[in-house]
């Protein structure tokens, strides 16, 4: 069973009001993501893409362009809606998109997500090619999550998780939150070739 | 600036409200303003209602342009990405999706200051004063809903998460979409009073008597279960401690209504309204035909009546359709998987040609048609169809013109095995056949005596787990109704209403008192994949607006020699 937001109020901010004053929760807004580099080993697997072809997962990645990849699913309520616009919006923020940047999703629900529910929710979204949607058999799905570390039991409990590879080294960075478009476009234009996150301006 | 509350983010606005509910809500239909001669933004109320109803699921605004917003403060959005519906969920209820809680947008909660706990105000005056803070945030009020849509603060002023779309909306599409949140979920659904929950099953004349008892003792073993709990969770509700009256307090009885419908399915539909009229119920649970489920599925649809898993083979197959839940599509389901396990094959061209052979029924038109459907979406071309009259008589000559006529062609046989007592000669033609398929749902039992030279090239879709992987699952299910007295008569149909009772129960504690029916399914589209709790699936997995729990369908191969058994030859989801 899955904790309903009544209940969650109710239960943890309902202990927490009682035990606290209500000040001690007014915290300043922290930033939106963390940013960390990290290592993946990204496993040999088969996926299936948005037309029903079969693709080579790792192969996929290795382009000449940053690679950009996040775990959604098709009938998700909150966090997949924003990631899938701040893509579609990088999308129509380079007109040139692409042949500068490869946008990957991969579904976290593949029992339900097949090809043709992953073209709907391209569709809805207005993906333009540069934009891969992928399922696969419940087991390299899990495989792929489990690789960069977003594994989670139950879809439900997914967490808004983007990776940026980039081309010219092959180092990923990992964005845990929900990034703007700014700041996403500052990390391709990172991974492109620029030197440090701070050197390189908003679009 | 956000909250953070130590148990997530919390986006949207919240807060529970006093009873500022100026309307009642029809049967199913929304609020009743018409009588009342009520206007929002120069329209007459109702159809404010609807338009704002379309805002809040479909974003759309009155003019039919998509709303316009920006998430994460510059990441634009319109409405046909997602909607308030995506993240507040349809009954307003809000949604929690790894860390990030979606706070209610409903009527009562809205206007109303939110607070901690809710409790009675005999519990209220027990609390020390320290510890008693005031409320969380006032109730909003008209103008500050249109300042948290626009600007994203509260009435403390407080920012909300940048999750929460800011919404460009003029003041007349703001005025209609206020309209419609004050009226979400604004009060109980019909079905439902101080003390009872009531529920309905359906039952067609047709039903054998074996298979309806299966179905309503199980149920009725359900529900006198928690009935037997009463006397204590009326004691609970009493004299509980005050932090758990919200949970003690929503406590009802269950009844259950049989509804049996006689006669023609055409006439289904008055019998249904008729029973409604008398007794309106606030869910259907399980229930059973031999036919078609439509009639019962479109009443559920026109009333807004949830329809929990019933037993039938015969679904409707909806992507849009919200008010029934199914275990799965059914036949339609191994048609579909039988072509996409086709299109995935090595071993055949995906250009081959397919024809399907079936007898005019209504099980052999299903399975046709979701194979050929699925052909279609695949952007394959469609079988052709073979569709037999009763009186087509088939044995050995039968298959030789089959492929004399459609030579190097796939044939799908969706026959019953008396038909198929002939189809070794399929093994002996020339050119072979590159692969049958056949339903071990059509075939039964008797899928175990198709004939040895046809094996190795037929496959069979098999829409259930098998047995000796569903040991723990099939354990639980038998003993609990051997603790219940039932003894075992129609094991798939026990284990399925054994399933939908352990549901119910987790189900209805969840919704607390919120007892509205789009609330019931919304809270349902969040379960977790359920393994143990089932025995005749391998899992059971649900999501946002999925209404078919079983996605899957093992296709599966007989072994050589005289005691065959079934192979898998796929995953359970073949995509």
């Amino acid at each position: 069973m899955t904790l309903q937001p009544r209940a969650a109020i109710s239960g943890c901010l309902g202990v927490i009001l009682l035990l606290f004053s209500v000040s001690a929760l007014a915290s300043d807004r922290g930033p939106r993501f963390t940013r960390t580099e990290v290592e993946l080993e990204i496993p040999a697997v088969t996926l299936i893409n948005q037309e029903g072809d079969t693709v080579d997962f790792r192969a996929q990645l290795l382009t000449d362009k940053p690679v950009v990849v996040d775990f959604i699913f098709a009938t998700c309520t909150t966090i997949c809606p924003v990631l899938s616009a701040g893509y579609s919006n990088i999308q129509r923020k380079l007109d040139d998109s692409q042949n500068r940047v490869y946008l990957v999703s991969i579904t976290i629900d593949p029992e339900h997500d097949g090809p043709e529910e992953l073209a709907t929710y391209l569709q809805r979204y207005r993906a333009k090619p540069g934009w891969d949607f992928l399922t696969g058999t419940r087991e390299d799905i899990d495989r792929v999550m489990k690789a960069f570390e977003a594994f989670v039991p139950d879809k439900m409990s997914h967490r808004p998780l983007m990776f940026i590879r980039s081309p010219k080294n092959g180092k990923w960075v990992r964005l845990h939150g929900f990034a703007g478009s700014a700041d996403l476009l500052k990390e391709i234009r990172l991974a492109s070739g620029g030197s440090s996150p701070e050197e390189v301006g908003d679009e | 600036m956000s909250r953070t509350y130590g148990i997530g983010r919390i986006t949207g606005f919240g807060s529970w409200t006093t009873l500022l509910v100026f309307v009642a809500l029809c049967v199913g239909a929304g609020p009743a303003f018409a009588q009342r001669g009520e206007t929002v933004a120069g329209l007459p109320a109702d159809e404010a209602f609807r338009l704002g109803e379309r805002m809040y699921r479909a974003g759309l605004l009155p003019s039919g342009e998509p709303m316009r917003a920006f998430v994460q403060q510059d990441v634009e959005v319109d409405g046909t990405m997602f909607s308030c519906e995506s993240c507040h969920v349809r009954s307003g209820m809000g949604s929690i999706e790894g860390t990030v809680i979606t706070l209610p947008t409903n009527a009562t909660w809205l206007y109303k200051p939110l607070v901690g706990a809710e409790m009675s105000p005999r519990s209220q005056e027990r609390i020390p004063k320290r510890l008693d803070p005031p409320p969380f945030r006032p109730a909003y009020t008209d103008k500050a809903l249109a300042r948290a849509l626009r600007l994203g603060k509260d009435p403390n002023d407080r920012v909300l998460d940048y999750v929460m779309p800011r919404y460009l909306l003029n003041s007349s599409d703001m005025e209609i979409m206020i309209h419609y949140l004050k009226n979400l979920s604004a009060e109980s659904s019909p079905g439902v009073d101080d003390t009872t929950l009531k529920f309905a099953t359906v039952v067609s004349n047709e039903v054998s008597a074996e298979e309806r008892q299966a179905m309503v003792q199980t149920l009725t073993a359900h529900i006198r279960d928690h009935n037997s709990q009463t006397r204590h969770e009326e004691r609970r509700a009493r004299g509980g401690p005050f932090y758990k009256e919200e949970k003690y307090v929503p406590y009802r009885r269950y009844s259950l209504a049989v509804w049996e419908l006689q006669g023609a399915p055409e006439t289904w539909t008055a019998q249904l309204e008729d029973y409604y009229r008398e007794g309106p119920v606030f869910a259907l649970l399980g229930g059973i035909t031999t036919g078609d489920w439509a009639p019962i599925h479109e009443f559920s649809e026109r009333n807004r009546v949830p329809c929990l898993l019933p037993v039938t083979d015969y679904p409707v197959i909806s992507e849009s359709d919200w008010y029934t839940l199914y275990f799965s599509k059914g036949h339609y389901q191994e048609g579909e998987t039988a072509a996409r396990f086709l299109r995935r094959s090595q071993d055949v061209s995906r250009d081959v040609a397919v024809a399907q052979v079936y007898r005019a029924t209504r099980q052999g038109r299903e399975l046709a048609e979701g194979f050929n459907e699925t052909r279609l979406r695949m952007r394959l071309p469609a079988a052709e169809d073979i569709e037999l009259e009763d009186d087509t008589v088939i044995d050995r000559a039968f298959w030789r013109k089959l492929v004399n006529e459609h030579a190097n062609t796939v044939l799908v046989l969706w026959l019953e095995a008396d038909d198929l007592s002939t189809v070794d000669e399929l093994a002996a033609v020339e050119p072979r056949p590159p692969a049958l398929f056949v339903s071990s749902t059509v075939m039964g039992e008797s899928v175990l005596s198709l004939p040895e030279p046809v094996r190795v090239f037929t496959f069979i879709t098999h829409p259930n787990s098998f047995a000796e992987d569903e040991t723990r699952s099939r354990l639980a299910t038998e003993r609990w109704l051997q603790a219940k007295g039932l003894p075992i008569t129609n094991f798939e149909t026990q284990a399925k209403m054994y399933f939908l009772g352990w549901m119910l129960s987790g189900m209805v504690k969840m919704m607390r008192d919120d007892f509205y029916r789009d609330y019931f399914f919304d809270v349902i589209d969040m379960m977790r994949d359920q393994y143990y709790s089932i025995a005749v699936y391998p899992r059971l997995s649900f999501g946002p607006g999925q209404r078919y729990a079983s996605k899957g369908c093992y296709v599966v191969q007989l072994t050589q020699g005289p005691e065959p058994t079934l192979e898998k030859r796929s995953n359970w989801v073949v995509h």
